[in-house]
């Protein structure tokens, strides 16, 4: 009784024992995923357990559209979602449900959306939301500069924003560096910006980006996945003007990574373009390996370049790995999280969701507890 | 460019900017990457390289993940601004897509 008391205490102290599902002699932390699903749920899986552990509700959103970026605390308390057609933010506490934090982007004549970009911040006191606002005029629709709408985690259920920071449009992503210091925004170039005040401190180039005879790369980076690694990766494809019509090297395909901690950029070319790339993900074990996903599922070494890949059952938009760099899990689009070996690439697991909603386009974010 | 023929006002207005400062004035857009955009992305059709293989398996799969950004609101009924229930209770587009109904301009 004596070891089952103490373990029931330490379990208590690091907040294990509010899911419930977890044995009480389990104090080792365990690895749990949390995403969203139409048509307005958040749910938290055990993911060795493949196992829906909570399942919560976000409340008056619209039904008929699905949740898109999801945030969580670094503490695994709770998670952050745009919905309501991209009109609200919600903070979900994910051991009870309880909303404990709602903002609402529109408001008068003016509409303002959220299209993905949002990040909280390393002490998990600020949401950065980017907002895109226009004034429903009577006779037309007046669209507005774009800004990121700062907030205070404990602002409640009605909150305005601490500030508002200036930002040029096309912004697909928002992240906070590892010390707080600098909120990187991905827009034409990844910029970074100064939290407080907004300042374009410097950036990293894409539109500006000369290197040989490479033209402008194209990405698309709406999902944020480097919670273990502070390390941003994206695919990207670049097309070569040196090289003769119809010749495939022509448009090649690469990874892009920044490291959220050291400010630094590290990109690799891995292959002809031909495959469809979305999101990716850094290994927190292996860091070389990035795993990609869409219709199919890829594992680049970033270093050498090396690639393997295999068809999935379906297309998905995203991807996570376990924190002991074994498992990967493949999410997004429909009702189901595949789980693969990160290794052999081959099919482990299956989790599916509450109700067997999709999950569209919303994060698939993992914690430990 | 000598590819592209404008067809509306904006894209007029593009054209003619003497500068690429002077283009970025040109608001088209209020997002590229996102929401009723004005993008050529092939997607329904073919694929970015103009083949089939890379288009979404199955197309429910990507179904809701076009209607609900607004993504090709051409192909797809936008739940963002437009038809906002068009997909209302219709939570697994592999399950539910043969209740779904086309839409029509108001």
């Amino acid at each position: 009784m004596k070891i089952k008391t103490t373990a029931a205490a330490l379990a208590a102290s690091f907040g294990v024992a509010l899911f419930g599902a977890l044995p009480a002699t389990a104090l080792a932390a365990k690895d749990y995923l949390v995403t969203a699903a139409r048509p307005n749920l958040v749910f938290v899986m055990d993911a060795k357990e493949r196992k829906v552990v909570k399942t919560h509700t976000i409340p008056n959103t619209s039904m008929g559209n699905s949740p898109i970026t999801l945030v969580h605390s670094r503490d695994g308390k709770t998670a952050y979602v745009i919905h309501n057609r991209w009109e609200t933010v919600s903070g979900i506490d994910l051991d009870s449900g309880k909303e404990v934090f709602r903002a609402e982007l529109s408001g008068g004549d003016i509409r303002g959306k959220s299209p993905f970009p949002m990040d909280l911040s390393p002490d998990g006191k600020e949401l950065a939301v980017y907002v895109n606002p226009t004034q429903l005029l009577p006779g037309e629709y007046k669209v507005l500069d774009p800004y990121i709408a700062i907030y205070r985690t404990d602002a409640g259920t009605d909150a305005e924003p601490a500030r508002k920071l200036k930002v040029p449009r096309r912004v697909s992503t928002l992240a906070w560096s590892a010390k707080g210091d600098t909120l990187y925004a991905f827009s034409w170039d990844m910029l970074k910006l100064d939290p407080q005040t907004g300042a374009v401190k410097g950036k990293h180039p894409w539109r500006s980006w000369k290197n040989g005879e490479q033209g402008e790369p194209d990405t698309l980076a709406i999902w944020p996945q480097w919670e273990q690694t502070n390390v941003f990766a994206t695919p990207y494809y670049v097309a070569y003007a040196n090289k003769p019509e119809g010749d495939p090297s022509a448009l090649r395909a690469g990874i892009w990574t920044l490291d959220l901690e050291k400010d630094t950029v590290h990109f690799k070319e891995f292959e002809n373009a031909g495959v469809v790339l979305f999101s990716s993900v850094v290994n927190p074990v292996r860091r070389d390996e990035t795993y990609t996903v869409y219709t199919q599922l890829t594992k680049v070494n970033t270093k050498t370049g090396r690639m393997d890949r295999v068809d999935l059952d379906h297309t998905y938009y995203n991807v996570n790995v376990s924190s002991d760099g074994k498992e990967l899990y493949i999410g997004g689009t429909q009702g189901d999280i595949a789980v693969y070996d990160s290794a052999t690439l081959k099919r482990i697991g299956n989790i599916r969701t509450p109700g067997g909603g999709d999950q569209v386009l919303t994060s698939l974010r993992i914690f430990q507890r | 460019m000598n590819r592209l023929k404008p067809l509306n006002r904006k894209a007029h207005q593009i054209e003619a900017a003497p500068n690429e400062e002077a283009v970025e004035k040109v608001v088209a857009m209020t997002a590229a990457v996102a929401g009723c955009s004005t993008t050529f992305d092939p997607g329904w059709e073919l694929d970015p390289f103009l083949g089939v293989a890379g288009l979404c398996q199955p197309m429910e799969a990507d179904l809701y993940g076009c209607s609900d950004p607004c993504w090709w609101p051409a192909q797809v009924p936008d739940t963002l601004h437009n038809y906002p229930d068009w997909n209302t209770g219709k939570d697994d587009a592999a399950r539910d897509w043969n209740t779904l109904q086309s839409v029509f301009p108001k």
